[in-house]
């Protein structure tokens, strides 16, 4: 959930997408500003935050960068659990990560945060000679899910930090009731997943 | 000064050095490296040629002339010369003169009926070519390679590179000709994908791992890519099913030089084909590690992906995790906690380690069901929750997946694991980060939710570390490294503390008027040692140091201990207290006790009298 103290807003936002669509890379694109050839695959979840400032007010994010290995996915609740935002991303070049994502976003629409802004990212843009996913293609399933897309690329920065931006700008802004003081994502009881194991 | 020593050591608290990492310890390894050092006097006393000198410059110490006492009865003199001689055809065996207790090593163990064994080549289905040319001596267990003149071993094993474990495999009946490569160091990530069980190359590799399912899906493969392999992997769970069906369990096959060792666990097959000449007790126990690996990244509760669907391919789970697999069995040639199965603490002084253990202890007591900070593969310090008690072998697999993977170096991470010894069947979460680029903090609790509050801790402990100067300390002692057997006393001052406070300082110069300058090493030709405390499950060894310092000789030696260790802990055998071993290039001695174990390595060319007591 987005916390707001003031004008500063707090939002979990969790990566969500195939092994290699380049979720690590689209964080440290955003985070860090740099871009490794060979990024070394995540093992569980890297936490990043980076706080934007967006017409009055600042938005810091708390970016969970998942590892999108299948071994992960029933523990996947945890990372989006709460989240106020989630990018879902594939990679243009790959029809089984666009599938993949597909099944991402019906995962969140049925578990997820029903008020969570969520985006679709056709990642790897520089691509185009390999593309196999069209942007039309992408852009017609996002609107009749009620996301929305951009087409990106962590190599090249196109549309990383505006991805990030939109979804700071569509964070509704004041959540009094819903959210007491300071709470962050701490302390929430386990729902049964103390046990959780990769395929039960 | 000798009784100067002494006080010196106890005096000052400050200087001492602490290798215990749980703060509130019954016994710390203080204790225990004073032990070592008392032993290893004694021990030098009867391995060096008792020159005159150093016999009256002995003080009379009650305390180590009863340790020399019980050297001298429990001692038991194990030839190394296995009765499986072919192997050994190269080897020059002293023998000092002694009584020779025959044990054949190797095939002894074979014949005690440890399920089927195939002991002819005409019951394997192997490829036997004509002796090759042998090219170099690579590491075959330890003894240096030794071509193998007998004909019922000309499996067409040849050594093809020095220095990697790539060795010609002929399981299955293929024609062959040249063109191994030849590996270095570890990388993370696996090797030579495109190998697969045609190719030349990948035959001639000298330790093979495999993983398959009891449907003989292949799982992993330490070489070539694994879906490659199907049929390979078939062949494997064939045989291990025609077995299993007889009732028995096969565990072990021999074919010439290979070794073939089997390990099943429910529908999960674990094979490793070798012909490094370790003992298949030591590779029994490496396929046990790789199997804690696999459970701590997926726990065992994947058991019933294969009730469910017993053709279930459990490839796409291990995604992303080849080099966590591949450093394990890197490990398995250079780290002795996976034979020892016991830790190694990074040497610091004690208020250092006070210091680093306070604050984990504070996060131990909110809650945290484990708080362990390391430094590379070697402990600073660790703290359970009460009665939590982390198994050796849970700490080297967990080490080795943060150490591995690459991605806890990029960022603070929260992830799902699971510890074998622990709870097999569940996920705990492990918050990682890495305080600087070889010590990282690492905190475990069941509940998910925690990551949050155990960022917060982080930061606290983060600020005393560095408030400490913990972090620097450690650098600093990963440079200097831990003890070096030529700072050991040359004149045997039985527990004089001199040693353990050479931990953590510089070193003294080598002293070169010593009486016993003509060896390398530390005195009376002690070239390294590794103490165990049984009841720390730590461990303490020697920096490799003169003449041991060539990656070769350091994975020879290791081999070298590990087969003793293999042989001191033999089951059939019972339990034995002493024994040295001669052979090339080493004089090995092992001492066990209720407490402790100690394993080390003399000069081969100290004079043998000495060996006579
Ligand atoms: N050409 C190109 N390669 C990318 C891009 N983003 C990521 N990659 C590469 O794709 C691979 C997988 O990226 P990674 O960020 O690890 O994917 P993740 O598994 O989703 O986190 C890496 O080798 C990246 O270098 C991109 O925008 N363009
Ligand atoms: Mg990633």
């Amino acid at each position: 959930m987005a916390t707001t103290a003031r004008n500063n807003l707090s939002a979990k936002l969790v990566l969500l997408g195939d092994m290699g669509a380049g979720k690590s890379s689209l964080v440290l694109r955003f985070v860090k500003g740099q871009f490794l050839d060979f990024q070394e695959s995540t093992i569980g979840a890297a936490f990043f935050s980076q706080t934007l400032a967006v017409n009055d007010a600042t938005v810091k994010f708390e970016i969970w960068d998942t590892a999108g290995q299948e071994r992960y996915h029933s523990l996947a609740p945890m990372y989006y659990r709460g989240a106020a935002a989630a990018i879902i991303v594939y990679d243009i070049a790959s029809i089984d990560s666009f599938a993949r994502a597909k099944k991402w976003v019906e995962e969140l629409q049925k578990q997820g945060n029903p008020n969570m802004v969520t985006a679709l990212a056709g990642n790897k843009a520089d691509l185009e000679e390999k593309r196999k996913v069209t942007a039309d293609e992408a852009r017609v399933y996002a609107e009749e899910n009620g996301l929305f897309f951009m087409e990106t690329s962590a190599k090249t920065a196109a549309n990383v930090n505006e991805i990030f931006y939109e979804i700071a700008r569509r964070l509704p802004r004041a959540q009094p009731s819903q959210n007491p003081a300071g709470m962050v994502l701490v302390d929430r009881p386990a729902v049964g997943s103390q046990s959780s194991a990769c395929c039960s | 000064m000798l009784q100067d020593d002494d006080d010196a050591n106890s005096s000052s608290e400050t200087d001492s050095i602490d290798q215990n990492p749980n703060p509130n310890p019954t016994t710390s390894i203080d204790q225990s490296l004073d032990a070592i050092e008392g032993q290893l006097t004694s021990i030098s006393l009867h391995s060096i040629p008792p020159i005159p000198q150093i016999i009256s410059a002995l003080p009379s110490d009650s305390h180590s002339q009863l340790q020399q006492a019980t050297v001298a009865q429990n001692l038991e003199y194990i030839d190394t010369l296995p009765s499986d001689s072919h192997s050994q055809v190269e080897q020059v065996v002293e023998s000092p003169g002694e009584v020779d207790m025959e044990r054949g090593v190797v095939d002894n163990s074979v014949s005690r009926g440890q399920g089927v064994l195939w002991r002819n080549n005409s019951d394997v289905d192997v490829d036997v070519e004509g002796q090759g040319s042998p090219s170099s001596s690579g590491y075959a267990g330890g003894k240096g390679t030794s071509s193998s003149s007998s004909g019922i071993s000309g499996s067409g094993i040849e050594e093809i590179s020095g220095d990697d474990e790539v060795d010609r495999v002929e399981v299955v009946n293929r024609s062959a000709s040249f063109g191994a490569s030849v590996d270095s160091e570890w990388l993370p990530g696996k090797r030579h994908v495109n190998e697969d069980d045609a190719s030349v190359s990948w035959r001639k590799r000298k330790k093979h791992f495999f993983i398959l399912s009891h449907s003989g899906k292949p799982i992993y493969s330490r070489y070539g890519d694994e879906h490659r392999l199907a049929g390979f992997s078939a062949t494997l769970q064939a045989i291990i099913s025609f077995v299993e069906n007889g009732g028995d369990r096969v565990k072990l096959v021999r074919a010439g030089k290979h070794q073939v060792v089997f390990l099943v666990k429910g529908p999960i097959y674990l094979v490793c084909i070798s012909c490094t000449e370790e003992p298949h007790e030591s590779l029994s126990e490496q396929l046990e590690l790789l199997y804690g690996q696999m459970i701590l990244i997926l726990t065992k509760s994947i058991n019933r992906c294969f009730e469910k669907n017993a053709k279930f391919d459990m490839t796409p789970l291990l995604g992303g995790t080849d080099a966590v697999f591949s450093s394990l069995i890197h490990s398995f040639s250079w780290n002795p906690a996976t034979f020892l199965h016991a830790y190694s603490c990074l040497p610091l002084a004690y208020a250092t380690r006070q210091a680093a253990g306070a604050i984990l202890q504070d996060v131990a007591e909110s809650g945290v069901l484990f708080a362990i900070l390391m430094c590379k593969h070697k402990v600073i310090s660790l703290v359970g929750a009460q009665k939590a008690s982390l198994h050796p072998d849970d700490m080297l697999l967990l080490a080795n997946f943060v150490m591995s993977s690459e991605s806890f170096r990029t960022s603070e991470s929260f992830s799902p694991i699971c510890l074998p010894r622990y709870n097999p069947m569940a996920f705990l979460y492990t918050y990682v980060y890495y305080l600087d680029a070889d010590t990282y903090l690492m905190l475990l609790t069941a509940n998910p939710d925690a990551f949050h509050r155990l960022k917060d801790w982080r930061i606290r402990i983060e600020m005393v570390l560095l408030k400490s100067n913990v972090l620097n300390e450690a650098q600093r002692s990963m440079v200097d490294g831990g003890m070096h057997v030529e700072d050991l006393p040359v004149n045997p001052s039985p527990l004089s503390g001199s040693l353990s406070s050479h931990l953590g300082q510089p070193r003294p110069p080598l002293d070169s008027t010593d009486g016993c300058k003509t060896l390398l090493g530390g005195p009376a030709g002690l070239w390294h040692f590794i103490y165990r405390s049984i009841y720390l499950d730590q461990y303490v060894s020697s920096e490799f140091s003169s003449p041991v310092n060539t990656p070769k000789q350091q994975k020879r030696l290791f081999r070298a201990y590990q087969k003793l260790y293999t042989s001191m802990h033999d089951r059939e055998l019972g339990p034995h207290k002493t024994q040295f071993r001669r052979d090339n290039n080493y004089v090995l001695l092992c001492w066990v006790t209720q407490d402790f174990e100690l394993y080390a390595a003399f000069d081969p060319l100290a004079d043998k009298v000495c060996f006579l007591l």
